[in-house]
């Protein structure tokens, strides 16, 4: 038997000794007393009063402090993504939280698990950034947003299955032109992966009647702005929450388990007919 | 700027105008359309699976749309036995005495601590990629798939080295616990193929001080049982939950210090600047 050599330190428990009884952080703490440290700054001296709550969770998240009008901009994406329609996934958790009088924190952090999926919100962005950034690496490499298209398209039988383009529900997305005018204002200038971005969109437009979605709008930016797919699942963990919370709030106001009834007969039963145990 | 192609229409798109299953059917009370007269699971009758069925019997129909053999049964139960408690040291169940001690709301205990073991490492989140990973390569020779997989992969700089999903090292050691759980489980009548597979696959990797993890006893087991891959996150977080709430319940009656809060020297700030 051909054996390779892997793990040659055989139960060396170094590591775990380590951090047996100890808590080691490499990002701060509260000294008691003395101050609350976040990455080397002190919280009541730096922050407090100084910078907004949006810089903190993104300094939280990735680890370094952002321009504050950066932080401005990623707040008013919240915004966008934070409708109270209980027809929306996550936010319908929420809306049948209240419905079953779970509590606020329980319908909140329930839609916001809903939102770690395949489908939308932030997992989605993060498969977003993926995309614009290999777009670019592909642009960089001379091919044509026409060829990239042609490309992306090829891996899903000829459809235009690209993250960031297309949605369900509704054509185009009028949070795009909203936050635009947010870039504006803020002196946020347009880069080269929104540049892209757009000539993907006319493309895609133009062949697929297909456009450019909220996310690939923000992906774009995102990028732009130096973030990594890693960096974004973790800065937009509670993306979602607001909306959800409205939809929780809703129902919690009204009558238990009055929230888009359902007869006995209104779900269509398609198993086993009715049967009796096997002898 | 896009405001032209960012105008909103609405596709027609088509969703169910009703939710359809093939689990469960409940009846109609003749006097209010909105309470349930009988329930069947399957086409079998609820109040009958109670007479007549174990819950380990239902939990199987739920899934797999039948009744188990006695066999498959008793290998599942077994199974349940084994994963009933993830242990006092567990992640996860250190989050559940944390809610616990901290006196969150007892409804609470239950999510929190599923939610952790729902992790990639040793978690839920390994159960469907385990099972894949067995699918694809039970048919094939364990010591060549062994070689294939070393001669594909690095080791992490730094912790345990998983060399494929629900196999590898704990502590950097081999952990003994899920290779007796196999080793018992292999005994039983409905011991399927995967498992013993599996049992193979440990044993070359235990030349490279690797061997089972409990995720991938569990991701053997529910293939030979057939479960589908999909539900193997969740029912793993299921097999766990009674232990995982009677630790987190066993702190919800002691005062916040019946837990460390470790003392300043203890608590380490090793922060770089970036």
């Amino acid at each position: 038997m051909k054996i390779m050599s892997s793990n040659i330190r055989k139960n060396n428990i170094e590591l775990w000794d380590r951090n047996r009884g100890t808590i080691r952080s490499s990002i701060g703490g509260w000294k008691v007393g003395e101050a609350v440290y976040n990455h080397g700054y002190s919280m009541m001296d730096d922050f407090v009063g100084k910078i907004s709550y949006m810089q903190l969770i993104m300094l939280n998240a990735t680890g370094r402090l952002p321009e504050r009008k950066i932080a401005d901009w990623v707040e008013q994406v919240h915004i966008c993504m934070s409708w109270p329609d209980s027809r929306i996934w996550c936010n319908q958790i929420g809306a049948l939280a209240g419905t079953n009088r779970a509590s606020v924190i329980a319908a909140t952090s329930a839609g916001l698990l809903a939102n770690d999926s395949r489908s939308y919100g932030t997992k989605t962005i993060v498969e977003g950034v993926e995309f614009i950034q290999s777009a670019m690496n592909q642009y960089k490499r001379g091919l044509s947003a026409d060829e990239i298209v042609k490309n992306e398209c090829a891996k899903h039988g000829g459809k235009p299955h690209i993250m960031g383009y297309a949605r369900p529900i509704a054509k185009g997305d009028e949070r795009i032109p909203a936050m635009e005018a947010v870039q504006k204002s803020l002196d946020i200038p347009f880069g080269d992966h929104q540049v892209l971005a757009y000539k993907i969109n006319d493309i895609l437009s133009r062949d697929f009647d297909a456009t450019i979605n909220f996310n690939g709008y923000l992906s774009a930016v995102l990028t732009d702005n130096d973030f990594t797919p890693r960096e974004l699942y973790r800065l937009l963990a509670i993306l979602v929450s607001s909306g959800i919370t409205a939809c929780y709030v809703d129902c919690m106001d009204k009558p238990a388990e009055s929230f888009f009834t359902q007869r006995c007969d209104d779900i269509e039963y398609i198993g086993k007919p009715i049967r009796k145990f096997p002898e | 700027m896009l405001a032209e192609s960012s105008k909103e229409e609405r596709r027609d798109e088509q969703f169910a105008e009703k939710i359809s299953t093939k689990i469960w059917l409940e009846t109609p009370s003749e006097e209010n359309p909105y309470l349930t007269e009988e329930s069947y699971c399957h086409g079998y009758s609820l109040m009958e699976l109670m007479k007549k069925r174990s819950f380990v019997d239902v939990l199987y129909l739920l899934f797999r749309g039948e009744l188990p053999t006695p066999d498959e049964a008793e290998l599942l139960e077994h199974l349940m036995i084994a994963l009933i408690s993830p242990g006092p040291r567990h992640p996860a169940t250190r989050a559940a005495m944390n809610a616990g001690v901290g006196k969150t709301d007892t409804a609470h205990i239950l999510p929190i601590s599923m939610n952790i073991y729902g992790g990639e490492h040793i978690g839920g989140a390994s159960i469907e990629p385990a099972m894949r990973f067995l699918r694809k390569h039970r048919r094939k020779p364990a010591q060549e798939i062994v070689e294939e997989l070393f001669a594909n992969s690095q080791p992490p700089a730094e912790g345990d080295w998983h060399i494929a999903p629900g196999f590898g090292s704990r502590f950097n050691g081999i952990d003994p616990m899920p290779a007796k759980i196999a080793k018992q489980l292999l005994k039983l009548n409905g011991a399927g193929d995967t498992l013993r597979w599996a049992d193979q696959f440990a044993e070359v990797l235990s030349y490279h001080n690797k061997g089972w993890l409990n995720t991938g006893v569990v991701a053997a087991v529910l293939t030979d049982l057939g479960f589908p891959p999909r539900s193997g996150a969740g029912l793993l977080q299921l097999f766990a939950a009674p232990g995982l709430l009677a630790h987190g319940i066993e702190f919800a009656n002691k005062p916040i210090s019946a837990m460390p809060f470790p003392k300043d020297e203890d608590y380490v700030i090793e922060y770089q600047k970036k």
